[in-house]
């Protein structure tokens, strides 16, 4: 009975510590959607500059929409790269319903306070595999992404941010990817040589000309076609 | 230039001229209306891999990259229809017992035989063009303009957008490219003429010659690999160059070089045999 006692206590004080430390890393994320609260949408000019050796291409440009709490346009005239994971700032994306979070650590970062978060996606069948965010907590901002290595893949996102229509709003995002090479390339009969190698690089993304709060409708977001695009998501 | 003509008229007078190109005609046709009613399934297919990291917007499947697509299946064909008028040319004067009466006249071996390599050159130029114009103005028509996406695997993988404003210059240079490319077979062929006395044998040693050069030159051990360099068709491909960002020049310069060295040298050598050649026998 004793043992029993002595096994349910130690339960008890190991459950209520991962309590603890999952409530406090959803406190600073609370704290980022709780800055965030005000924004309900925005529209920017994007700028996406590739510094891959497997990514030839000059600079792409578009227009992109956000509405909050998870819709995203893109408005480009012509072929549009956009990387899918740490490309664009959503403060709502991490939300509790979805992942589990841990503290990594507390650290000095840029001299600012930080802390760094785990967070591990409850549903294990979406793409997102988990994260580690840095945050600023002085200033309540996300300061940087890490994907979770998985599948040998491996995404940085590190984040600049500038004053826009009274929020913090990203001018810049230094996307460092590294992908394995049987991921890279398309079908072989589209495909011209042969060869392989593991795909890695930088890719650029400045942001500027924010339009914040304007009342997008969210009819935007339904049409197959925004007016006066060519641009389709594939 | 009288003889050059008259070589055009005789050429192009022969039906089997024109199995080339409505071979030409009935294959892009086909793949490209293929192409437009699986299009769905072709972007999933090219772009799978890129979609797990990417989104992607815009006009990606468009006639020009249809173009480079069909030229890149076709590139290995092209030379067995181009060999089916290069070999012919000059053995079927001997095949129709036509060569003394043509060397009797005033016209002297060296402008016959010159004349007849410029009408292989014609004939060669026109089906590379035809093939162009087909594929770009059908994959136009049937795909709309846009960015050209390339996805090249040498020598690394990769991906290299060509914008959309420099897409029909490129492509005129891939296309000149193509037509420097097979002027080699051309006159791999037209020397194969000269030397017999009808016309498969020419047609059929060009196409051994070429695939055996392709299938060496893509074999993955190091003996092949060290041998490629010095196969023609290794540098036949370098229209795709054209087609990437950036532009290698310098490689672009080199196989040029080396494939115009190879039509000279073949030509020549063909204008030697045929200068003298007996016909008394």
């Amino acid at each position: 009975m004793r043992k029993i006692l002595l096994f349910a206590g130690i339960l008890f004080l190991l459950s209520t510590q991962l309590i603890q430390a999952q409530e406090d890393a959803f406190r600073y994320l609370d704290l980022i959607e709780k800055k965030y609260c005000g924004l309900k949408d925005y529209t920017t000019d994007v700028n996406v500059h590739f510094d891959i050796e497997a990514l030839k291409a000059p600079d792409m440009q578009a227009r992109l929409y956000f509405k909050s709490p998870d819709k995203l346009k893109v408005d480009s005239k012509r072929i549009f790269f956009f990387p899918k994971e740490g490309g664009f700032f959503n403060p709502f994306q991490f939300q509790k319903k979805n992942f589990e979070a841990r503290v990594i650590d507390h650290l000095i970062y840029d001299s600012h306070q930080s802390v760094r978060l785990k967070l591990t996606p409850i549903n294990t069948d979406t793409f997102n595999r988990g994260s580690v965010l840095r945050i600023d907590v002085e200033r309540n901002l996300i300061r940087m992404i890490k994907i979770l290595p998985s599948e040998g893949r491996e995404i940085i996102a590190v984040i600049d941010y500038g004053y826009f229509g009274g929020f913090e709003l990203p001018v810049h995002i230094g996307l460092q990817l590294d992908i394995p090479p049987s991921e890279a390339g398309g079908a072989k009969e589209f495909q011209f040589g042969k060869g392989g190698k593991r795909i890695s690089g930088k890719v650029e993304i400045t942001y500027s000309n924010y339009n914040v709060n304007s009342g997008l409708s969210d009819e935007i977001f339904t049409e197959k076609e925004f007016p006066g695009s060519k641009a389709r998501p594939r | 230039m009288k003889l050059f003509w008259f070589e055009i008229y005789k050429t192009f007078s022969r039906w089997r001229t024109y199995i080339s190109f409505g071979f030409i005609a009935l294959i892009v046709i086909l793949t490209e209306v293929v192409m437009k009613l699986s299009a769905n399934e072709i972007l999933y297919r090219m772009l799978r891999s890129f979609e797990k990291d990417f989104l992607i917007f815009g006009n990606v499947l468009n006639g020009w990259f249809v173009t480079a697509f069909i030229m890149n299946s076709l590139h290995f064909h092209i030379p067995f229809l181009i060999t089916l008028v290069a070999g012919d040319i000059v053995s079927s004067e001997a095949t129709s017992g036509t060569v003394r009466f043509l060397l009797m006249r005033p016209p002297s071996r060296s402008r016959i035989i010159t004349a007849k390599y410029l009408t292989t050159l014609f004939y060669t130029t026109g089906l590379v063009i035809f093939l162009g114009l087909i594929c770009i103005s059908l994959g136009l028509i049937l795909f709309g303009s846009g960015d050209l996406i390339m996805n090249y695997q040498v020598p690394t993988i990769r991906i290299a957008f060509v914008p959309e404003a420099d897409v029909p210059i490129r492509m005129l240079l891939a296309f000149a490219a193509a037509v420097w490319s097979m002027t080699v077979v051309a006159s791999l062929a037209f020397l194969f003429s000269t030397l017999a006395e009808n016309s498969i044998g020419p047609i059929i040693g060009t196409m051994a010659i070429v695939i055996v050069f392709y299938v060496v030159g893509n074999f993955p051990f190091d003996f092949f690999r060290m041998l490629s360099p010095y196969l023609f068709t290794t540098y036949m491909v370098f229209w795709q160059r054209f087609l990437d960002h950036p532009i290698p020049w310098l490689e672009i310069g080199n196989s040029a070089a080396v494939l115009g060295i190879h039509s000279v040298c073949l030509f020549s050598i063909a204008f030697a045999v045929f200068n003298r050649k007996d016909i008394k026998s």
